[in-house]
């Protein structure tokens, strides 16, 4: 299978969300970006500054303003299973157990059979590292464990591409390592598509083949770095010891920090006005 | 570690932890403080019995009720009134309800017209269905499905509401769309705090049947209830209260009960 170098394609993307004082804030700039098949893009940036609503708009949970999301070379037009989302939090159900919760993510497929489908749930469950909780409630289980139900549910989907929403981001130090570790292992494996975001610069050059820095609201794209370049291919808690690692890390911290300051200036300016 | 508090002191800290034999222990001293101080006050002669007759009386004419007469033909009449108008309710509130959270335009339709039912008065209702439905069963089981049904599809429409969009959008992006996102998420989301509405309206059900049974019925409990006053029977008319709160406290802990059973999975 070749890799497509514009599987996923923004066109002159943009996002006006409308206030309730009816006032329009416009929170992504016209945004032209091609990711590759199997590539793993971590979207970085200011806090607020869009690049939730952009990866929302790729997995169809929010409508562009003008332009276009390109999947697989067809406009993105709602929510599907193409698209699999990872939440921050409260993605499982709590009505469901740990496996019936991955084996959700296999309900509406057709392309498999029921035996399959239990077949292939089980899978996911093992490579995640829940089999021995396979039959606990989601309340019995850790915040580290759940997100492993809600990556191997996405998974279970087969989805084109994995859409990550800051999925370690409730989640303590040590808990996100291993989750980290856990996610590239699984990459090797499945070689899927990933948008993540995150606020934790290290978790990003850590785990990315690609950065992109958005600027401040609107979202425009600052710097894409290419981070394969310069970091081995398969990852280890090593890496975050190379000068390339701490150079990427500083790079992308010092960008995020000029926009951060950038806001202050502009809330001053706002608070001199009044 | 941290040493546990005895079960006293458990009781009165906030929040403090649950201690469920103690709590029922003390759920049933309550019942039993009462009943002595009206037994008290009863005794002390501090107001007459036609008043307040004492509890000896209440439960001596209760039992006279349950042997020498229907009393138990008019309590499964009530319980049925109750039940039918109930089920009415719920069958058509909760898909009415779930469609009004889920889509704006049936809100946008319903929620005026249901916020303008919900605020008359029940009685104030009561001449419009002797009137379209005569004094039988339909005009009393009307009455009170008007009671419920308006309260209920509004609860209903509020617990869907408040199922977390994560879980919705969870759905959509592994496939499921309309009828199925409805069946396999938002349904079983909101089921627990549906359990929860339906036991809060049941009550209120039974308030309504008094008020239909007292003006126009010819049985029922409340129909017993307002007789006995006519011909000042007072220890009867204590004994239809009892009946009524005796079978409201077993259906309030039934539901109860079976939530806990059922919804295990949230503790």
């Amino acid at each position: 299978m070749a890799d497509r170098a514009d599987f996923i394609e923004f066109r002159e993307l943009t996002k006006v969300f409308q206030q309730e004082n009816g006032r329009d804030v416009k929170v992504v700039d016209p945004l032209d970006l091609s990711i590759a098949e199997g590539e793993f893009v971590v979207f970085v940036g200011p806090s607020g500054c869009g690049k939730t609503t952009v990866m929302r708009m790729v997995g169809g949970l929010e409508t562009p303003t003008t332009g276009d999301v390109l999947l697989d070379g067809r406009p993105v037009t709602g929510p599907s299973r193409e698209k699999g989302m990872v939440f921050q939090s409260y993605s499982s159900f709590p009505w469901l157990t740990v496996l019936s919760n991955i084996r959700f993510g296999l309900r509406y497929r057709r392309d498999v059979t029921e035996a399959e489908k239990d077949r292939i749930a089980r899978h996911y469950l093992e490579i995640v590292g829940l089999a021995p909780f396979s039959d606990f409630y989601i309340n019995r289980i850790s915040g580290g464990m759940r997100q492993r139900v809600a990556i191997a549910r996405t998974l279970a989907a087969d989805p084109l591409v994995l859409l990550m929403d800051e999925p370690f981001g409730a989640l303590d130090a040590l808990t996100r390592e291993r989750l980290q570790l856990q996610l590239l292992g699984l990459r090797r494996v499945e070689r899927k598509t990933v948008i993540f975001t995150t606020h934790d610069v290290d978790e990003a050059v850590f785990l990315a083949d690609r950065i992109i820095v958005f600027s401040a609201r609107p979202a425009r794209v600052l710097k894409d770095i290419e981070v394969r370049a310069e970091l081995p291919k398969d990852r280890s808690l090593e890496v975050t010891e190379l000068p390339a690692f701490r150079r990427l890390r500083r790079e992308v911290l010092a960008l995020i920090r000029n926009e951060e300051s950038m806001i202050e200036t502009t809330e001053r300016e706002i608070l001199s006005e009044q | 570690m941290q040493r546990q508090r005895d079960g006293w002191r458990e009781l009165l800290a906030f929040r403090g932890l649950a201690r469920p034999r103690l709590e029922i222990g003390i759920g049933i001293a309550a019942f039993i403080f009462v009943i002595a101080v009206w037994d008290l006050i009863t005794r002390l002669d501090l107001i007459k019995p036609q008043f307040l007759p004492s509890p000896g009386a209440v439960v001596s004419a209760l039992y006279t009720m349950l042997t020498t007469t229907d009393y138990i033909q008019d309590i499964a009449i009530s319980i049925g009134r109750v039940w039918a108008a109930f089920l009415a309710s719920v069958v058509m509130a909760i898909p009415i309800g779930i469609l009004m959270s889920c889509y704006r335009g049936v809100g946008a339709f319903a929620v005026p017209l249901i916020d303008f039912v919900r605020y008359l008065p029940v009685p104030a209702l009561v001449p419009l269905t002797l009137i379209w439905l005569g004094i039988g069963e339909s005009s009393k089981i009307a009455l009170l499905w008007i009671g419920t049904f308006f309260q209920l599809v509004l609860l209903i429409a509020d617990d869907a509401r408040r199922v977390p969009i994560e879980f919705i959008e969870t759905g959509r992006t592994l496939g499921a769309r309309q009828f199925p996102l409805i069946k396999d998420v938002l349904f079983p989301a909101m089921l627990p705090n549906l359990v929860d509405s339906l036991r809060i309206t049941l009550g209120w059900c039974w308030t309504y049947l008094i008020v239909a049974e007292i003006v126009a019925a010819n049985s029922g409990i409340g129909y017993e209830l307002w007789t006995a006053r006519r011909y000042g029977r007072t220890p009867e008319v204590f004994a239809g209260i009892l009946t009524i709160g005796i079978i409201g406290l077993l259906s309030d802990q039934i539901i109860r009960g079976l939530h806990r059973r059922w919804f295990r999975y949230l503790s």
